[in-house]
């Protein structure tokens, strides 16, 4: 079945650039703040429903890709102020913190928008011809959309000041402060910075998938797969590491279930932790 | 009774360890004759608590074997050598905050006993509550025994460590920086106590305070960037020329080092 | 206090009813299973200082241990809840070995895939498990005293039964935390490198503590299905894992009865406002996060604090 099995690997390498946009939203979380965010997926999914709102309310499609990372920013901004910055000191209280918000995303969701899910029609319409199937434009629209989102985050790490601050803390939370840099708003910056990420990720991805106040709960696993995979703080190994599983998890889906796909790459992942728990492209580490 | 016929408590020989680009300790050779409080000394940095941390197996060593009273500890993990005899405390004070002083006490003393038993109360384990009651007589910490180890003041805690590395019953007890942050009545304090402990248990200090080390060491060794700089009684140290170079630019060690030398 | 409450909660077959519909002592009877959960994650957070978000896992296995029990093989009521508390415990033993190595950050993370994984089986493997529809079965009689039978089938028995585990469970983990044992895992919880360097082995003493809230975790899981005659993949989702955590926290880690409390909470605030409006996940994320800024030893935490404060409390 070549033909499924071409489709899905590109469906996998497409959908692998997606997870590494939002994946780079949590590793960023995660090795800046040191918080494990079980809300993350929910991030994602607040992308989705950003994008249906806007297309229903305005009837295209195309703000949503400013809309909601800008929404997702400022939401996260002021929920690292408000709920994370008081309980900086106790990391496990985090990870119950990020659990609460996911329900409460959920929940506010589910109140809005209804329990029902919704499809967006690709806004680019149409398929190509590729490698001998026909293959939905959109897809690779997105996919390429994502590389250029990846691109300008990494060109913002390195060439911005805010971005060069965000290394520093992350390097060495202690002698960054006493260089200069004001921690509180780098912590408000970087958290904003991943949901906005995840909320990309989810404007991009809402064509291709349904939007349902659920969909982030399927999304967060792969995303920590990819973080741990890809090795903590290690941003590029992750995005690598999305793409990868990603396209591994499509070809395996071609001969076998997805369950089974997303079976082995939790194995994968076990083993990673297990065996070598600072992920496997520790040489990308920049 | 030949002091020197007897074969040292410790005994180092080129232990070394490097960090990256950086050797934190080198090549130490290194003998600690028993029945004599030693103090280790040396500038920030010269790798003091490296060395405790390579013996106590906190830490692999790159190269060279630790000997302890005869037996190789090299490769050893730290809760291994911990039950062979070897007690320490850390430098930076750090006990169980949640559990009693008592409870600190308690769970020392029975570690090396077998703790694998979910049904007896700790108070029917008689052996170690005495051990407790003594420990806590011993260091004037009885009427503290009930309250959180976290609530003590610093020195309190710091005298609670020191508790707890007596209640291990060691056959060596190695001391980071015990009166580290204490006020000077509980510094006279705490050195009394180690004066005493030092006629049961052979005792190892890393210490900054140079008043301290003068009045209590029988034999000091000077480290200084990973090496051993030299070894020897106090007079001998304080007299020596490549010390007080080590020393320059610390004026009140300086000071002491020059009474010493007169007195 | 503690009188008072356990009397009540012995009384409630004939008291509820009397007051309110006899739903409420099939909800009382929830609550006392689900806490069992959440002392799991209780013993482990609060007392050894893992925190495992992965509890839903030998949940799952005491669930399916009962289930599979008594719907594939045939067994009794006694036989099916051994097998429903031997399996979680094998399986704590098996995933503890590995998970137990790693440091607290990734021991969450791994403990949530494990569970991921095993959800993901479940779902595949439907001939075995009814996946997420799920397998019903029809309930064994617990006990035979010559002609009459005491099972769940009665509410009155089956909610004597479950409090009695879970009574008998909670004396044993105090037991437990005033035994040699229970000080070495808190010593560890405290400050697990000052605990190896007095020679307690910390990693066996994981292990350990793994496989015992392993075992609550699996017993809540057993008592579950034979409460609902029914077990299903869903309850193995992470999701599940993390509510325990979230009524651990607010009752009160590191306390005896905070699971109990915590668990009550929500559970009580679910049934009472799930009938006037469905939203009611809003306010255990909200309670979640406002405990945890707020009020982070949680319920009990606060009670005691109080109680120190009225008496004076020596300090």
């Amino acid at each position: 079945m070549s033909y499924t099995l071409i489709t899905l690997a590109i469906n996998g390498l497409v959908w692998g650039l997606i997870i590494a946009l939002i994946a780079l939203g949590l590793s960023v979380i995660f090795g800046l703040l040191d918080i494990i965010n079980l809300a993350h997926g929910d991030f994602f999914m607040i992308g989705t429903v950003v994008a249906w709102t806007v297309l229903t309310s305005t009837g295209s499609f195309w703000p949503a890709f400013a809309l909601a990372p800008l929404v997702g920013f400022v939401l996260g901004a002021i929920i690292q102020r408000i709920v994370l910055q008081p309980i900086r000191n106790a990391a496990a209280l985090s990870i119950v913190a990020t659990f609460g918000l996911s329900m409460i995303l959920q929940e506010v969701v589910r109140m809005t928008f209804g329990p029902t899910p919704r499809r967006i029609l690709p806004p680019v319409p149409g398929t190509i011809d590729l490698f001998g199937i026909q293959y939905e434009i959109y897809r690779l629209f997105a996919a390429c959309v994502s590389l250029a989102a990846l691109a300008a985050f990494f060109l913002f790490l390195h060439r911005t000041k805010l971005g060069t601050w965000m290394r520093a803390v992350r390097h060495d939370r202690d002698t960054a402060t006493a260089m200069g840099v004001p921690a509180q708003r780098v912590y408000m910056v970087t958290f904003g910075l991943g949901f906005a990420l995840a909320a990309l990720g989810g404007v991009v991805a809402s064509p291709i998938t349904t939007v349902d106040f659920r969909a982030g709960v399927d999304i967060l696993p792969f995303c920590f797969m990819a973080v741990i995979i890809g090795g903590l703080g290690n941003l590029p190994g992750t995005a690598a590491a999305a793409v990868l599983l990603a396209f591994l998890e499509g070809i395996i889906s071609s001969f076998a279930s997805p369950t089974v796909a997303r079976i082995t790459s939790l194995v994968l992942m076990s083993v990673v932790l297990l065996l070598r728990p600072q992920g496997l492209f520790k040489g990308l580490t920049k | 009774m030949n002091e020197a016929a007897k074969p040292p408590i410790l005994r180092i020989d080129g232990l070394t360890k490097h960090f990256g680009g950086l050797t934190a300790v080198d090549g130490v050779t290194l003998e600690f004759a028993p029945g004599r409080l030693h103090a280790v000394i040396g500038p920030n940095g010269a790798g003091k608590t490296t060395l405790f941390n390579l013996i106590s197996g906190f830490l692999p060593s790159d190269e060279g074997r630790v000997f302890f009273a005869g037996q190789e500890i090299t490769r050893l993990a730290p809760h291994k050598i911990s039950r062979l005899g070897i007690s320490r405390t850390l430098q930076v004070k750090s006990v169980f905050n949640q559990l009693s002083v008592a409870d600190n006490l308690w769970i020392t003393a029975q570690a090396k006993r077998g703790v694998w038993n979910p049904f007896r109360r700790t108070a029917s384990y008689r052996e170690s509550c005495e051990k407790v009651e003594r420990v806590l007589e011993q260091l004037d910490l009885t009427a503290l025994a009930d309250r959180q180890a976290g609530t003590l003041s610093h020195g309190d805690i710091a005298l609670l460590e020191i508790g707890m590395a007596i209640a291990a019953e060691p056959k060596l007890l190695l001391l980071d920086e015990p009166i580290c942050g204490m006020s000077p009545a509980e510094t006279a304090r705490t050195v009394t106590k180690i004066r005493e402990l030092a006629q049961t248990i052979d005792i190892v200090l890393i210490e900054h305070d140079m008043e301290v080390v003068f009045e209590i060491a029988d034999d000091i060794t000077v480290m200084a960037q990973g090496a051993i700089l030299a070894c020897g009684s106090p007079k001998e140290i304080a007299a020596d020329e490549r010390v007080r170079e080590a020393y320059l630019g610390r004026p009140e060690d300086e000071d002491y080092v020059e009474e010493a030398v007169r007195a | 206090m503690l009188i008072v409450s356990a009397v009540f909660l012995v009384a409630v077959p004939w008291l509820v009813p009397a007051v309110a519909d006899r739903f409420w002592v099939n909800v009382m009877a929830e609550i006392l299973i689900w806490s069992l959960l959440a002392s799991s994650v209780n013993l482990l957070f609060g007392y050894v200082g893992l925190l495992s978000f992965g509890q839903a896992l030998f949940f799952g296995f005491g669930m399916y241990g009962v289930a599979i029990g008594v719907e594939k093989l045939g067994l009794g009521f006694w036989p099916a809840l051994g097998l429903g508390v031997a399996a979680p415990v094998a399986m704590a033993f098996v995933a503890g070995i590995f998970a137990v190595r790693l440091t607290w950050h990734y021991f969450a993370i791994i403990t949530v895939v494990f569970s991921l994984i095993f959800y993901f089986l479940a779902l595949t493997l439907k001939p075995l498990t009814g996946g997420d529809d799920g397998i019903s079965f029809t309930l064994p009689p617990a006990f035979r005293f010559g002609g009459a039978e005491f099972g769940f089938a009665s509410e009155t028995f089956q909610y004597l039964f479950i409090l009695a585990t879970v009574a008998l469970c909670l004396y044993a983990m105090r037991r437990l935390l005033a035994s040699p044992l229970g000080k070495a895992f808190m010593a560890i919880r405290d400050n697990d490198v000052r605990a190896s360097l007095i020679g307690l082995n910390v990693y066996w003493l994981r292990l350990a503590a793994f496989v015992m809230a392993g075992f609550l975790a699996g017993l809540s899981g057993a008592l579950f299905a034979f409460f609902g005659r029914y077990a299903s993949a869903s309850y193995m989702f992470y999701h599940v894992s993390g509510e325990a955590v979230v009524w651990t926290i607010v009752g009160g880690a590191g306390t005896l009865l905070g699971p109990l409390v915590g668990t009550s909470l929500f559970i009580l605030v679910r049934e009472v406002v799930s009938t006037h409006w469905q939203h009611h996940a809003l306010i255990v994320g909200a309670v979640a996060i406002l405990i945890v800024i707020y009020a982070p030893r949680g319920m009990v935490g606060l009670w005691r604090d109080l109680l120190e404060r009225w008496s004076g409390g020596e300090k």
